[in-house]
């Protein structure tokens, strides 16, 4: 017992006495496993829509439609008869009447494909509802693509033909693609109010859905005898179609492969950042640790209490952070999945299971344990006169960079000094702001794939809350995400080198440098490895991109905006150096130096 | 070092009421109370007094590497309490030369590289900086020593060195904060002795201690207590006595 309130003193003491550094870790923590969080709801969003669509809706294998030529009149019984006498058919849903009628609404003018439903429950085709309830007198459900791009929800009033309806629901069915793919949208009725909005009955098509007892074999279904019957009607009297689940399936994917590939490629980034960052934060803050060690070993502590206190420490902060990351994530995720459903046109992505989470919580506490194991069992056998005299990693010795560096100004000859003296933590700054830069590489990449998108299908895509409107608000969204988590990454990598530079700096100011040319020297340290993670990270960037999915040779973003990186990010490095360099550079020298 | 000069010549350090103090209200810490203190040129000076007085504060404030809360301080003839941070930077490297009780070696850089380090960062030649690192590691006797790592030098050694990094710039002044305190008494005596050897040659010092030999060594003794100064001894004809008279030991 009482060991383990020595090891929660420790603990508390250690956060206390760098709350900076904690602070950090935990704000990292924090930011990824949000990420990680919103990236596994979209992954649910994204994982196979139609399939999931289909199972919900119960989705038929075959649709066969049959509309009257002008003057005839459409005699389903006769007309679908051929599809009904095959052996094949376990199971139908229908006829359905539907008429095409003019939707008008305040600022809409367009037309619809209204069908008459039964009130209970259909056994093949039952849309699934998003919103709302279902067809009830007076009362419409919308496809969801549909209604999106019309901007309806439960609740507003439309006219038909005329006759006024209110949205009762919005729905998504596996019987065709989402609007605008199929054109003109769908809308579900009564049976009777479907029939009561053709001006005739020559007016009205029949719907007609199929189950098969081999739907892998529907295309020997459809282009075989039976199909071909149906197809022969004599041609002055109906005009017939017949659809395959996989011809739908199909067209979906015409439309959503592209953007279904977009918000993979950014939910698998995310989540392998969220991992590496996790990993690079804890390894640079556990190398200030073994001179702690080796304190704690000198007044009679066990190796094991040793590395218990720095275990608990990374345990206890990476828990409470990935708890609140995961909350954090669960809060955003709507802002994502929910129009991510509406895009793919697929029912609302089930809430996160409670072992989805679980994971997440996991994840984070293994990687950080694990980033923290290593260093904590060689601390706890390191001997205790080592990891007292020296940190963990001893300052390396480059002779040829010290004469080199002694040909140049001091800001440079400090600079460059600093940066020899421990190239592991120099590689890691690099590294992480390799992944940054990488990451908004991926973020452009995509972005200026939505805009070449929206370009080529401007004349198709029409009106506000399009598809290529609701992929970019994502877009704008995964971006932003990773803007943040790229920012946080660059900001944590420069304040925790500016601090482990402390010494050395206030040492060169004792011994006769300006702080000017300290603080120079402190940000020209950060813009050598910011350098080269520029120049690295957008080849990395775009074959993330590439391995994720992403098209290169369809729209790669313009060799300008790439270019622009590289000063991009020395800026951005600078001006995250700056505060650091400038109270390193302003810091009284003594306060440093006797704190020793 | 080399060139004579007078003791009791023009004054290098003056300070007027210098105060200074940390923290506020209750945990408000006066670590140096109203001191006034003039060092001339080629004098040595000793600090004494017991743990926590203040004598590390003064050193720092008299280097100008902490300000004062109160009070005036010339280096040089130049006030610098309130000179601008960088000015000060330039004033401090000519004018002044750190010896820290924690050596403050650079780890990563060998003897004759530390001892060249102010130099350069006074913007010396790499040659000029190079050839002088040589002529002071021959003074500090460790000549055979400069390839080699801190790591690698006994502390006695690691402090000749940390000496003669801090002779680098010919300062006006060595300001030595328990130059001795990390040290074993035979490694106390080699940097007796090289102190002794820098009052001799006219070098100004102003040594803080606790090591009453190092103290014995200087030309002025002041006493410290709770940042005020309580005594000061004239020692009379400290440099006229041997430093084996002082240490007790066979030089
Ligand atoms: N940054 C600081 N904040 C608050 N108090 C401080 C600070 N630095 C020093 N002090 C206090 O100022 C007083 C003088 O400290 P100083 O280091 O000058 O003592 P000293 O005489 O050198 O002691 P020692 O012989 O142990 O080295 C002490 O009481 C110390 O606690
Ligand atoms: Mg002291």
């Amino acid at each position: 017992m009482g060991r383990i309130l020595l090891i929660w003193r420790l603990v508390l003491g250690d956060i206390r006495r760098r709350p900076v550094q904690a602070a950090m870790l935990v704000l990292m923590i924090v930011t990824t496993t949000t990420t990680l969080t919103l990236g596994l709801a979209l992954h649910k969003v994204t994982d196979s829509p139609f399939a999931r669509t289909r199972a919900a809706t119960r989705g038929p294998d075959v649709v066969a439609q049959i509309a009257p030529q002008s003057g005839a009149v459409a005699r389903p019984a006769t007309q679908f008869a051929s599809l009904l006498r095959s052996g094949q058919v376990t199971a139908i849903s229908g006829p359905y009447p539907f008429s095409i009628a003019s939707l008008t609404a305040p600022g809409i003018d367009i037309l619809a494909q209204a069908e008459g439903r039964d009130l209970a429950p259909a056994k093949l085709d039952q849309p699934a509802l998003t919103e709302g309830s279902w067809v009830r007198p007076g009362g419409a459900v919308l496809e969801s693509g549909f209604a999106a791009s019309l901007g309806l929800k439960p609740g507003d009033a439309i006219h038909l033909n005329g006759h006024r309806f209110t949205v009762a629901g919005v729905a998504v069915s596996a019987a065709q693609c989402f609007y605008p793919v199929t054109k003109p949208g769908v809308i579900w009725l009564t049976r009777t109010d479907a029939e009561r909005l053709a001006p005739r009955a020559q007016a009205l098509g029949y719907v007609l859905n199929l189950k098969l007892a081999h739907p892998e074999a529907v295309e020997d279904f459809a282009f075989g005898p039976i199909g071909n019957a149906f197809f022969n009607q004599p041609s002055n009297e109906v005009v017939t179609s017949l659809q395959t689940w996989l011809d739908i399936r199909h067209e979906d994917f015409q439309v959503i492969s592209v953007d279904e590939k977009g918000l993979l490629i950014s939910s698998s980034l995310l989540a392998l950042v969220a991992l590496a960052t996790i990993a690079v934060v804890v390894g640079a803050r556990m190398t200030e640790q073994t001179r702690r060690v080796g304190l704690l070993k000198a007044v009679g502590a066990t190796p094991w209490l040793v590395a218990a206190v720095v275990l608990a420490e990374h345990l206890l902060l990476a828990l409470l952070a990935a708890v609140a990351g995961v909350a954090a994530g669960k809060l955003l995720a709507p802002l994502l999945t929910d129009p991510g459903a509406g895009l793919l046109g697929s029912p609302p992505a089930p809430p996160l299971p409670a072992t989805a989470i679980l994971i997440v919580v996991a994840v984070a506490v293994a990687v950080a344990v694990t980033a923290t194991l290593v260093p904590a069992v060689r601390a706890a056998r390191v001997s205790t006169i080592r990891a007292l005299a020296d940190p963990a990693h001893p300052p390396r010795r480059r002779p040829w960079l010290i004469a080199l560096s002694a040909r140049l100004p001091v800001p440079l000859l400090f600079g460059l000094r600093l940066l020899a003296r421990r190239p592991r933590r120099a590689a890691l700054t690099a590294a992480s702001l390799t992944i940054a830069v990488a990451m908004l590489v991926a973020a452009l990449s995509l972005q200026h794939r939505i805009d070449v998108h929206d370009q080529t299908n401007a004349g198709y895509l029409v009106g506000s809350g399009s598809v290529a409107d609701r992929v970019s608000h994502l877009v704008y969204l995964l971006s932003g995400i990773l803007v943040v988590l790229a920012g946080v990454t660059a900001m944590f990598t420069t304040w925790a080198t500016a601090i482990d530079a402390q010494r050395p700096t206030a040492l060169a100011r004792a011994l006769g440098a300006t702080p000017r040319q300290v603080g120079v020297g402190l940000t020209a340290a950060q813009l050598i490895p910011g350098l080269i993670a520029a120049c690295l990270g957008i080849p990395v960037g775009l074959g993330l991109y590439q391995a994720a999915g992403g098209h290169l040779h369809e729209a790669s973003p313009p060799l300008l905006w790439l270019l622009a990186l590289i000063p991009g990010t020395l800026i951005v490095v600078a001006a995250l150096t700056a505060i650091p360099a400038r109270l390193g550079a302003t810091r009284s020298p003594a306060e440093v130096l006797r704190s020793d | 070092m080399t060139e004579p000069i007078l003791a009791g010549g023009e004054p290098i350090l003056a300070a007027r009421t210098l105060s200074k103090e940390y923290g506020t209200a209750s945990a408000l810490v006066r670590a140096v109370d109203d001191v006034s203190l003039t060092v001339n040129q080629g004098e040595s000076v000793a600090i004494v007094g017991p743990s926590g007085c203040g004598k590390s504060t003064l050193l720092y404030l008299l280097g100008g590497l902490e300000r004062p809360t109160a009070g005036t301080l010339a280096l040089d003839s130049q006030p610098i309490h309130d000179m601008p941070e960088s000015r000060l930077a330039r004033l401090r490297r000519h004018a002044v030369g750190f010896v820290f009780q924690a050596f403050h070696l650079v780890d990563e850089l060998t003897a004759l590289e530390n001892i060249e380090l102010p130099a350069l960062l006074a913007g010396a030649s790499p040659s000029a900086a190079r050839e002088r690192a040589r002529d002071l590691l021959e003074q500090v006797d460790l000549s055979d020593r400069a390839a080699h790592l801190p790591s690698a030098l006994s502390g006695g050694q690691r402090q000749r060195v940390a000496i003669a990094r801090a002779l680098a710039n010919r300062p006006r002044v060595v300001l030595a904060d328990e130059p001795t305190g990390n040290l074993d008494s035979a490694a106390t005596t080699d940097v007796l002795r090289l102190f002794d050897q820098l009052r001799t040659a006219g070098q100004t010092l102003v040594v803080v201690t606790h090591d009453s030999r190092v103290a014995a060594t200087a030309d002025r003794l002041i006493s410290m207590r709770d940042g005020a100064f309580v005594d000061e001894t004239r020692l009379t004809g400290g440099s006229a006595r041997s430093l084996t008279e002082i240490t007790g030991l066979e030089a």
